[in-house]
């Protein structure tokens, strides 16, 4: 049998690993929420009934909209950032750490005026700061050998 | 580098005028500049003298018109806490503000020499520097400040003195202190208009500024070995440039550096250029404490590249575009020689100029060459040498003698090691084996306790003996290595003892797209107060929330025009994911410390098994 030949590729820190299964984790979590209130709210069944603002404020119908809305372009962005990342494109650590961001942002304001999601707010710090370690950054580009950035 | 051999040189007997004249140096202004080096004669006999009283209030001591350098000195007893201080402006009416300034334009019109900042100290501050800039900006409405009336009439007194009496003055001194001929060069200006005339951090009343020139003798001739200038933010070793350092000193006809002065500041640089200069703000210590424990925080546990945020920049225009006075050059100096002796210097301890009761005395007037404000002696003036760092260096032929002398030194107490360790080593033998030989025996233990404690002693002084051998012997090799050096000529790096090198802005890599970001700076405050404006009338229940979007939203925007988008969104995300921290902490404090206890219990046994297997 002919030997296996030693791969060439970088081999993937274990961060890389945990932050792969913390997205995955996340986009079920966002893609429940797509569905669960837009299903509760019956938008399926019967379509938009009523307006979505009244005056200058959303309506509840208009919230669930919006929030759906935004979990859907964060789990679409999240499954095109795992493709990325899990070949190791600088680009999708980039796009990572801001699709971090704005889903702390959401995750904060959901916090501090409605009902918190913790399971995405610990899957989102765990990303963050696996995404600061040195050498995941080394990885995709982002920090030189000597600790200096690109 | 030019060879010691080509340094100018002149015979150790020249006087000191002689001297000054010889190295006096060259001073290149920026285009715009509106002060230029003048005599303090002319300034006091034009100023009116004060004393401000620790209730609060003013005397005046002499009048306009008639204070004269000998006036100045008088005796007038005052209490504890009490400031003496000129008055260059007098205080100005409604009318007599419009006049001035309308005078100034005018002025200007007829100088034909306009100052234009290009790209704007804003533009190469962040966000955050530039909304402290505005609360400094608007602090002054609480401090003393120097109004832009006061500037307008000081600098049309000014060229009303340069009309009459048309020179450019420095006042010379010279010192000699531990080997080193020292040359002093102090220029005395009517005003300081940074801030007025040059977006900077303050204006205040008269200005002095100094360099000195450090020279050393050999073979009965000085030649000149370092330059210190006095500049913002720096002190000691870093206001030091070699005479040799073409590079960082430049210099006309060998003999005569040149300076190039801020705008408005009147600070010297060796470098023409646009130097950024930090202020920070003034910050209860608690305040502190706590910034610094972010700070250590930030750098060593999430390894963030240090930044102090509580910094404003603020530049310092020394382009060396505009007037320039000194040998060589259109414009000569009349030379003021000075000293201790010299009464005006000595005797008077006040301001030079208007006391704005700032409490953190940027607007307040600088006192002479020889105090500082509080009437202490000024060190520039009596350690010139501590001032550029001199202080632990030797002149060159001296630097050869000491050389010789330390080697010399550490021959001999090599010898005297070589003869003394031997000895003790052996003592410590004897007392070891009389050790040995009163075991076993109980009636001597109180003897053997005492031999025991002297063996411990002797041991430890054999033992720093050795080391001490053995680090004289490196000390020496590294002394040797550098006597030879210096013997075969060679120069040492000039900037060694360089710790932060001034270095002048790059304004083509300030920003990426010059125009917008620019733009984006002087507008992007307002922006922000209109956004929250906008805020608090639509939707005053997302306050908190909205703040922290619209910041995030500007700061990113700003980012990107600074080419820094990839950094700044890993700041923000990790500052998002440490709040987040502490929440997920406050409510899930107990399951968060359990499940670390179990981990480490799995990591630990998993550890523990290995060793036994």
């Amino acid at each position: 049998m002919a030997k296996r030949k030693k791969s060439d590729k970088k081999k993937r820190p274990i961060a890389v690993i945990v932050i792969a299964v913390a997205i995955v984790v996340l986009f079920l979590i966002r893609l429940y929420q797509v569905y669960e209130p837009l299903i509760s709210e019956n938008v399926f069944k019967n379509g938009i009934t009523g307006p979505l603002f009244t005056g200058w404020s959303l309506t509840e119908i208009g919230n669930t909209l919006l929030s759906s809305a935004s979990n859907l372009i964060l789990s679409v962005a999240g499954i095109v950032v795992l493709i990325g990342f899990l070949r190791l494109h600088r680009w999708s650590w980039v796009l990572l750490m801001a699709w971090t961001g704005m889903s702390l942002v959401i995750s904060l304001v959901d916090y501090f005026y409605s009902h918190a999601n913790y399971a995405v707010m610990a899957s989102n710090v765990i990303i963050a700061f696996a995404l600061n370690i040195t050498d995941v950054q080394r990885m995709f580009g982002i920090r030189r050998d000597h600790g200096s950035r690109l | 580098m030019a060879p010691v051999s080509d340094r100018p040189t002149i015979p150790a007997s020249a006087s000191d005028l002689e001297l000054l004249r010889k190295f006096e140096p060259v001073v290149r202004y920026t285009r715009g500049e509106q002060f230029y080096p003048t005599d303090v004669d002319h300034y006091v006999s034009d100023s009116s003298l004060w004393e401000h009283h620790p209730d609060g209030h003013d005397d005046l001591l002499v009048r306009h018109g008639e204070l004269t350098l000998d006036r100045l000195i008088e005796s007038h007893p005052a209490e504890f806490g009490s400031i003496r201080y000129l008055r260059f402006v007098e205080n100005l009416s409604l009318a007599e503000t419009a006049k001035v300034l309308s005078d100034q334009v005018t002025l200007r019109r007829k100088l034909g020499e306009y100052f234009h900042a290009g790209i704007g100290r804003l533009a190469r501050g962040g966000i955050l520097p530039r909304l402290l800039d505005g609360l400094f900006s608007l602090s002054f409405l609480l401090r003393g400040k120097v109004s832009a009336a006061t500037a307008a009439a000081a600098e049309l007194d000014y060229n009303a003195i340069y009309e009459e009496d048309p020179k450019y003055t420095y006042y010379g001194r010279v010192t000699r202190q531990n080997g080193w001929t020292i040359l002093q060069y102090w220029f005395f200006f009517c005003f300081d208009s940074w801030r007025s005339g040059f977006h900077g951090v303050n204006d205040h009343e008269s200005d002095w500024e100094m360099i000195t020139i450090y020279l050393y003798e050999e073979d009965g001739q000085l030649k000149p070995e370092w330059t210190a200038f006095a500049s913002h933010d720096f002190k000691g070793d870093d206001l030091r440039r070699r005479w040799d350092d073409d590079e960082e000193l430049d210099k006309t006809n060998e003999s005569h550096p040149i300076i190039y002065a801020g705008a408005g500041s009147h600070a010297s640089y060796f470098q023409p250029g646009e130097y950024q200069a930090e202020v920070s703000l003034p910050m209860p210590d608690w305040f502190s404490g706590l910034l610094r424990s972010w700070n250590k925080l930030w750098t060593e546990t999430l390894g963030q590249p240090a930044t102090n945020t509580f910094l404003i920049p603020f530049v310092d225009f020394a382009r060396g575009d505009g007037l320039c006075i000194g040998p060589g050059e259109a414009q000569g100096w009349s030379l003021v020689l000075i000293d201790e002796f010299t009464p005006w210097v000595s005797q008077y301890r006040g301001l030079w100029g208007l006391f704005a009761r700032d409490p953190i005395s940027g607007e307040n007037a600088p006192a002479g060459p020889m105090h500082n404000r509080d009437g202490s002696p000024r060190g520039s003036w009596y350690d010139p040498l501590g001032f550029g760092g001199l202080d632990k260096v030797a002149p060159p032929p001296e630097e050869l003698q000491m050389l010789d002398a330390n080697l010399h030194k550490l021959s001999q107490r090599q010898e005297e090691l070589v003869k003394l360790i031997p000895q003790k080593a052996a003592d410590l033998q004897v007392m070891g084996t009389r050790l040995k030989g009163m075991q076993g025996n109980p009636h001597l233990a109180k003897l053997y306790t005492a031999l025991e404690k002297e063996i411990n002693v002797l041991s430890a002084e054999v033992r720093s003996l050795r080391r001490e051998t053995l680090e004289n012997t490196a000390i020496y090799q590294s002394l040797a290595r550098r006597l030879e050096l210096i013997k075969s000529g060679i120069q040492d790096n000039p900037r060694a003892h360089i710790h932060h090198l001034a270095k002048p802005d790059d304004p083509t890599q300030v920003l990426r797209f010059d125009r917008a970001a620019e733009t984006w700076a002087a507008i992007s405050l307002s922006f922000l107060m209109f956004a929250i404006a906008a805020l608090i009338f639509f939707a005053p229940k997302y306050i908190w929330t909205g703040l922290a979007i619209i910041l995030i939203l500007f700061v990113v925007a700003e980012s990107i025009l600074r080419g820094a988008f990839v950094q700044t969104v890993e700041r923000i995300t990790l500052i998002l994911a440490m709040v987040a921290s502490v929440i997920l902490f406050i409510h899930f404090w107990k399951w968060i410390i359990v499940a670390a206890l179990v981990i480490m219990g799995v990591s630990l046994m998993v550890h523990r098994l290995r060793e036994v297997t």
